[in-house]
């Protein structure tokens, strides 16, 4: 018996057209499911976390109609569009459903003094500082960034919030702008078609002058 | 037989050990994994907050509004004023201003503060549409939204309602409202009165006073009448058309109806 000696099998010439699919398959796949998988619309859109009392926007804000501002009445003023203090539900809840077992974290609060815990669901990164009352006050309605909040029963994340996101509007604002006395008006322009809605942003992005800053120090300071 | 090897040959793909058919199968599926959870990711809501693999400064050790602070009792990052002390905005040197009271009593009298014009009125109509409205009703007469929702609870049953109770809220263009001085109801739409709570945390003070302008206008716009109204006479008449009315009219056609 002589020396071993290896000879490929006849299979072994498909190894290389093989290496070469993958090599050429494998880097795009990675790349694609990294940005599409870690896109904030991935990771950030549709965070609804769960409060410690189940409050219906639905209900508050779309059946009853109550503005925005009742509660949230801070956002025409400052920087936050502060979550309500428990006096404020309790205007009302004091006589409407008083012995509910969903609002006993709401009552608690109400008697101990202790805050009840809400879970903040738009949550931007600590070096980036939104302000309210600018968007606001602008013209930029609630919708544009938190979504048809009067229909959802419990509050969800629709925009990713992201820095992309946040530039598109800065750069090309018109068909995010209104009159600034519509802003808590979700519904508004719903059924207008594109161009229509643009022609309106036009037209108020004109009338308040607006040139949305697109400094880094806009925004990170 | 030289067939036989040439047949053998004829598609190498075959030839291939089968572990290698194995493992390709396998990380098919393994790739199509990563794209079935980012799928379900963009098509489900969910109760989680993401995964922080990069954490960026997104978090930083530093309080923002409405945080939460364990070294406290309450947990609250935002500290109540010292007793004792006044921030600088909510000083009430002023007490026609702010309280809506002079020398002890209700003022009669809008503050210098305050303008009454157009504007002023609009604020109001605005403001009260904000903070009045879901309750005292769009025009004042204590009919708004959260009303009709308290009565159509109490039509309930207890175990739904969960024990509400309600009173209807005030008629504002009732005489024992419209009566009263601008200083008493500044001073009810800041601290409350009977079932009603004190809007002074959510309502600035000079908004406050536009609310009690407009609430004046709705109850003089009320019982006013034509003469009052420049150039009523050449407005288009428009009345309003109530349920009893619509019935009286169908009976009347009816009875026409069958008369003919």
């Amino acid at each position: 018996m002589g020396r071993y000696h290896f000879v490929f099998p006849r299979w072994s010439n498909l190894l290389l057209p093989a290496i070469i699919v993958f090599a050429l398959t494998a880097p795009p796949y990675v790349v694609f499911m990294v940005a599409w998988g870690f896109s904030p619309k991935t990771t950030d859109v549709g965070y609804m976390p769960t409060q410690p009392v189940p409050f219906s926007h639905a209900v508050h804000a779309g059946e009853l109609g109550i503005d925005c501002r009742y509660c949230h009445n801070t956002v025409e003023y400052t920087a936050m569009a502060a979550i309500p203090p428990t006096q404020t539900c309790m205007n009302c809840h004091l006589q409407v459903h008083p012995d509910s077992v969903k609002l006993k974290p709401l009552f608690e609060s109400y008697e101990t003094g202790m805050p009840v815990e809400w879970i903040k669901v738009h949550d931007l990164p600590d070096y980036a500082y939104f302000n309210h009352a600018a968007h606001v006050n602008r013209g930029v309605s609630c919708v544009e960034c938190h979504g048809r909040i009067d229909t959802m029963e419990v509050v969800h994340q629709v925009e990713p919030l992201s820095m992309k996101w946040c530039l598109d509007c800065h750069r090309e604002p018109q068909p995010h702008l209104r009159d600034p006395d519509l802003v808590t008006q979700l519904e508004w322009g719903w059924a207008m078609t594109d161009a229509e809605r643009i022609a309106e942003g036009t037209k108020w992005a004109e009338i308040n002058q607006l040139q949305p800053s697109q400094d880094c120090s806009t925004c990170h300071r | 037989m030289s067939s036989g090897p040439k047949r053998q040959s004829d598609f190498l793909l075959w030839k291939l050990p089968r572990g290698f058919f194995y493992v390709a199968i396998l990380m098919t599926c393994a790739a199509l994994i990563p794209p079935a959870l980012i799928i379900r990711a963009r098509s489900t809501p969910r109760d989680s907050r993401r995964i922080h693999l990069i954490q960026n400064m997104d978090n930083q050790p530093k309080y923002k509004g409405q945080q939460q602070n364990i070294l406290f009792r309450d947990n609250r990052a935002m500290r109540q004023p010292v007793p004792g002390t006044v921030a600088r905005s909510q000083m009430v040197g002023d007490t026609h201003f702010h309280l809506g009271t002079v020398d002890g009593s209700y003022a009669t009298t809008y503050p210098s503060q305050v303008t009454v014009d157009m504007d002023l009125l609009k604020r109001g109509q605005e403001r009260f549409g904000i903070y009045c409205l879901p309750c005292h009703g769009a025009i004042g007469e204590g009919d708004g939204p959260v009303h009709n929702r308290a009565m159509m609870l109490l039509n309930l049953a207890p175990s739904v309602s969960n024990g509400t109770t309600w009173v209807q809220p005030k008629n504002l263009r009732e005489e024992a409202i419209a009566s009263q001085s601008v200083g008493q109801l500044f001073f009810t739409i800041s601290n409350g009165k009977n079932n009603m709570a004190g809007y002074a945390a959510q309502i600035p003070v000079a908004d406050r006073w536009a609310i009690v302008a407009y609430v004046q206008a709705l109850q003089v716009a009320g019982d006013a009448s034509n003469e009052s109204v420049p150039g009523a006479d050449s407005l288009p008449e428009h009345r309003i058309v109530m349920d009893e009315d619509v019935t009286e009219a169908e009976v009347d056609e009816d009875k026409e109806g069958n008369g003919s």
